[in-house]
């Protein structure tokens, strides 16, 4: 059994049902002992942004910021999309705790493993 | 309904479900001493699956399942 599992979020405000639902699995992940890395890209990058999420709350679920900072916490890490980031001219010194922006080979190297991956 | 085991924590996790159960439950029983065995009620349906495969893969014992409640018995390391 993989060690490592991988989140993708490709959606925001655009769809805050599927950017809510990508983290509560990617925190049954984390609270599972998984190595957990959420890959935000496209318009998920923007959940990558300090106060961005504060306002996203899907009915029936927590809010989205108390799930990403509890991803956070429990050890979780996201990686932020380089040119999907940039494309947007969002803010590096604004990430959320656990975000680093990254070219393609970091998710490559950690998908190497035999890491599986859910895409939202 | 009343578990054979003696539990040493409870915890009443209410309609929690998903990676909200599981994460709370990881912190909580990471907090227990090895051995130490923990009386979890849980309503959400999915725990039925969830709790089971939680204890797989985490090599934690489940004593007990009696949904709602659940045993569980803090691995040794």
């Amino acid at each position: 059994m993989a060690n490592k599992f991988c989140v993708s979020i490709t959606h925001a405000k655009d769809n805050t049902d599927k950017a809510t639902v990508g983290f509560v699995v990617a925190n049954a992940a984390v609270g599972s002992g998984k190595e957990t890395l959420v890959f935000l890209s496209v318009e998920g990058v923007r959940l990558s942004q300090k106060g961005f999420a504060d306002s996203i709350h899907e009915q029936g679920f927590a809010p989205l910021k108390e799930l990403m900072d509890n991803f956070a916490k429990a050890g979780g890490t996201m990686y932020v999309c380089s040119p999907c980031f940039k494309k947007r001219a969002l803010d590096e010194n604004s990430l959320v705790a656990g975000a680093a922006v990254v070219g393609g080979a970091k998710l490559v190297e950690f998908l190497s493993d035999g890491s599986p991956c859910i895409s939202y | 309904m009343r578990a054979r085991c003696t539990a040493d924590v409870e915890w009443d996790a209410g309609d929690l479900g998903c990676g909200d159960l599981v994460l709370e439950l990881m912190i909580r029983v990471t907090a227990m001493a090895p051995g130490q065995v923990l009386r979890l009620v849980a309503l959400d349906p999915g725990a039925r699956a969830d709790i089971p495969a939680w204890c797989r893969m985490t090599g934690h014992t489940l004593v007990e399942e009696q949904p709602p409640l659940y045993l569980i018995r803090r691995r040794g390391t």
